[in-house]
């Protein structure tokens, strides 16, 4: 349809290096007029990077942005604007005591300064919600709208500034999906009058639906980019994938003694925004035995693994850990490890020291503290064991967390919560953002706590490590569990498909 | 044009900046303080050298000067640590004020009573009567930050003259403790046994600045030696994982909420039975204030309230020599305060907005690298 179109937008060549690693590796590629094109990738790409650059948010170190066939230098998000580009960014950036109104306005110079052009512009907005579908209250405060509208909002804001072309970075995960057919409407209509959308996801099944072409991108270059109507769900998964999907399973021995450590019966909990992210969970791991969790980011991940850490509430269901219910073994270090997803945000006070990271749970037992009073002594031998036993590259126990690499500074968190030796390990993302040989060492440590007899939970966006360390599979999807595979022999189009939410017909 | 850019990003103060990084924050912020204060001296015609010099001597010339700066000192240091306690937790406990004048009122009602006591058990039950008033006055808003959440800023400064007016009400004629029919609104006067001992003869130096500095020497050990201080450390950098490593969140909040309060008792407690002798309405005039801005300047190490504390009370108390013999208004030491702070704090932004960039750096450095 839009393939004779002029060309609205062409990036060619963009290169963006961050200290240490090539984000965006001369990415080219264009969006006719009319057209929707997808971008795919998985979480780390550098989709994102290469739409802040289009956005004016990072510079590109070479490279060039055409916008209907003329070079445009955007240095700032208002230039991207000029030259009619509108982002909708995943994280919305609305203001949440101002009114859908005040928001669309917001930054807009008025034409009768120091006042504000109140009145029209409510009109103008109530005919952009009409024209395309997207209903939004003009006097209602942001707080109070629901996500979806929050969505709309984003979208009329762009639109409002008279976007040509709109970049909407993983639009459908905060939607139900009506909401997400109402989007795709909207987006029919948008092409129709000839302005270009750039559709972000990693959801395959919207991308072939909604869009034109699709371009894949990986590792920060461009993998291919191919007509919609040629393409596979399977091939997709391929190329964002990239290599051969098995990294190879891990030898791992066999182990006789089994019994049940954690049990989980029908577990529901809330999102951090009160919305249900766990629903009707039941799940039960055996001592020596890996259980991975595969899914897409944002289904239920997070608030599993809080739910068994003790620190998330339950809305319903049970937890048992070799009998004993959840919340009488927090304070327990023999009975469960948990490595959370975001060591610098939870599993890590970066100020503080190697050492006093490494007791953080620990320092008011009578190991570490005599009296009231902590023995920094006791502390820096433990921290001294513990950089060699779990070989964390650091001068010394005394120096800040902040100032190791991201590797090391898992290998701090790994060590703190695995060294009491606990009944079960729940880890979440534990090498996301790690270089290969820091992911060797949290998979080979974990296969140790395997043949120790521990149970483990190794929840993971990264299908090809999930895939080569568990025992079993099962894949989260919106909350519940989509499937459930054996390792061995586990095939990835089978659990891609239940990580698309279908339930597999093999 | 980009590699410009790039390297712009690391370039801030490159000297100054570099001297706060190594912890002489403050001390930068008070040397800037003194030179941008010298500036304004000049302004106003007097050579600044000649005005500091007056200061100085002013200050720290004689016995006599050097007790009335520890007498100054002695509600500072005390104010000043309950602050920094408070910032060490991240919270801004900034109810001093209000704090001295509760704590003031019950060191007050138990002072002026003629109790048949020795000195040191009336005195120490006044000082405690102080602190626990002090205390359940500050629990107030130490609740509401802990489990309800209401910001602590806001709470704590508008409590300040809730606290101010109730004692001017209690010193007030028909009220049990006020003096019948005085000239201006004060209670009456403390029984001996209640009053703390003076230290050197001629002077008003009396043991509220021990206290002060012990109560400083203390926390900074609690700080650094107890779980209890390493609870509060693990709640000011980073109160998610605090939470996530099984830290009392709410509790911890609270209890050091309460203790800056009890120490704004003390300090209330010893001005009055160690100065004052009888409450007066708004005695307190800004001590409290003042003892947020120590304890910023000693970016809330307890230990620095120490040295910070003693250059407010050198200011203050030299400020008075140098007006009369230099003929620069007394004002001015208020004026050099506070560019001390604010340029310390300026400092201090331009050091953090270098570490947010340096973080960013590492988080974008980070983000995309991903393995399976």
């Amino acid at each position: 349809m839009a393939q004779d179109h002029p060309v609205a937008l062409r990036m060619e060549g963009i290169t963006k290096r961050f200290p240490g690693v090539l984000a965006n590796d001369q990415i080219s590629l264009d969006c006719r007029e009319g057209e929707v094109l997808g971008l795919l990738g998985e979480n780390g790409a550098g989709k994102t990077t290469l739409m802040n650059i289009l956005y004016g948010l990072h510079q590109p170190d070479s490279g060039q942005i055409l916008i209907n066939g003329r070079q445009v230098k955007i240095d700032s998000p208002a230039k991207a604007i000029h030259v009619g580009i509108g982002m909708v960014h995943q994280h919305f950036m609305l203001v949440e005591a101002l009114t859908a109104l005040e928001n669309v306005i917001l930054g807009i110079p008025s034409d009768h300064a120091p006042f504000l052009d109140l009145a029209p512009a409510r009109s103008r907005l109530e005919r952009l919600c009409d024209e395309y579908g997207l209903h939004v209250d003009p006097s209602t405060e942001v707080w109070r709208m629901p996500v979806g509208e929050q969505q709309w909002l984003e979208i009329l804001k762009a639109l409002y500034r008279n976007a040509r072309l709109l970049v909407l970075d993983e639009p459908t995960s905060v939607l139900t999906p009506d909401e997400g057919e109402q989007l795709f409407k909207a987006i029919r209509k948008l092409t129709a009058e000839g302005r270009s959308v750039i559709f972000i996801s990693h959801k395959l099944s919207e991308v072939l639906e909604i869009t034109d072409r699709i371009t894949v991108i990986r590792d920060g270059r461009v993998v291919g980019t191919l007509q919609t109507r040629d393409a596979t769900q399977l091939e997709l998964a391929r190329m964002m994938v990239g290599r051969p999907v098995m990294m190879g399973r891990k030898p791992r021995p066999a182990v006789t003694k089994k019994e049940p450590v954690l049990v989980m019966e029908n577990v529901s909990a809330n999102d951090d925004r009160g919305l249900p992210a766990l629903r009707d969970f039941s799940l039960t791991i055996h001592s020596g035995e890996i259980v991975g969790v595969a899914g897409v980011d944002g289904n239920g991940q997070r608030e599993l693994a809080e739910c068994i850490a003790g620190l998330r509430k339950r809305t319903g269901g049970s937890i048992r850990i070799h009998g004993r219910a959840v919340d009488r073994v927090m304070d327990d270090p023999s009975f469960v490890g948990y490595v959370p997803e975001d060591r610098q945000k939870t599993g890590l006070l970066l100020d503080l020291s190697v050492a006093e990271n490494l007791v953080i749970k620990d320092f008011w037992r009578p190991a570490y503290s005599k009296g009231g009073v902590l023995s920094y002594r006791t502390i820096r031998e433990h921290a001294r064991r513990m950089i060699t036993a779990y070989n964390i590259r650091t001068p010394s126990g005394e120096v800040q967390v902040k100032h190791l690499s991201g590797g090391n500074q898992q290998k701090v968190v790994v060590a703190r919560e695995l060294n009491a030796g606990p009944v079960l390990d729940v880890t979440s993302q534990a090498t996301r953002g790690l270089d290969l040989g820091a992911v060797e060492s949290v998979h080979d440590t974990l296969l140790g706590e395997r043949k120790r007899g521990a149970a483990v939970l190794f929840i993971s966006t990264e299908l090809q490590e999930v895939m080569s360390l568990s025992d079993r599979i099962i894949v989260l999807f919106r909350g519940r569990v989509m499937g459930e595979v054996e390792g061995d022999g586990a095939d990835v189009s089978t659990i891609g498909q239940l990580m698309l939410g279908k339930v597999s017909e093999a | 044009m980009t590699s410009t850019k790039k390297r712009d990003r690391f370039i801030t103060l490159p000297v100054l900046g570099q001297i706060a990084l190594f912890g002489g924050r403050p001390l930068v912020g008070i040397l800037l303080g003194l030179a941008a204060g010298a500036g304004l001296i000049a302004l106003s015609g007097v050579n600044p050298l000649v005005a500091y010099w007056a200061m100085l001597k002013g200050a720290i010339g004689s016995p006599q000067s050097i007790a009335n700066v520890l007498v100054r000192a002695s509600p500072l240091l005390l104010t000043g640590v309950g602050v920094a306690i408070g910032i060490k937790a991240g919270l801004w406990n900034v109810g001093e004020e209000g704090y001295m004048y509760m704590g003031a009122i019950g060191a007050g009602a138990v002072g002026i009573m003629p109790l048949p006591l020795p000195p040191l058990v009336h005195i120490t039950l006044a000082i405690l009567a102080g602190a626990a008033v002090a205390g359940a006055w500050g629990l107030l808003p130490a609740y509401l930050r802990a489990y309800r959440g209401v910001n602590e800023v806001v709470t704590t400064i508008m409590m300040n003259y809730v606290a101010q007016f109730f004692t001017s009400w209690m010193v007030h004629d028909p009220q049990p403790m006020a003096e019948p029919g005085a000239f201006f609104p004060m209670s009456r006067i403390l029984a001996p046994s209640a009053r703390l001992p003076i230290l050197m003869p001629g002077t008003s130096l009396h043991p509220g600045f021990i206290i002060g500095i012990a109560a400083c020497v203390l926390f900074y050990l609690a700080v650094r030696f107890t779980p209890f201080g390493f609870r509060t450390r693990m709640l000011g950098t980073n109160p998610e994982a605090a939470r996530y490593a099984g830290v009392n969140v709410r509790r911890q909040t609270l209890l050091v909420l309460v203790i800056g309060a009890l120490m704004g008792g003390v300090a209330g407690a010893c001005e009055v039975m160690g100065l004052k002798m009888r409450v007066y309405q708004d005695f307190v005039s800004g001590v409290g204030f003042e003892g947020v801005a120590v304890a910023l300047l000693a970016a809330g190490n307890p230990l620095g309230v120490v040295i910070t504390t003693l250059f407010f009370s050198i200011v203050k108390t030299g400020g008075a020599a140098m007006s009369v013999s230099t003929g620069v208004g007394g004002p001015m030491t208020v004026v050099i305060e506070a560019l001390c702070v604010i340029f310390t704090i300026a400092v201090g932004y331009s050091e953090r907005k270098r570490l947010v960039r340096a973080d960013k750096t590492k988080e974008d450095e980070e983000a995309p690298q991903r393995v399976g």
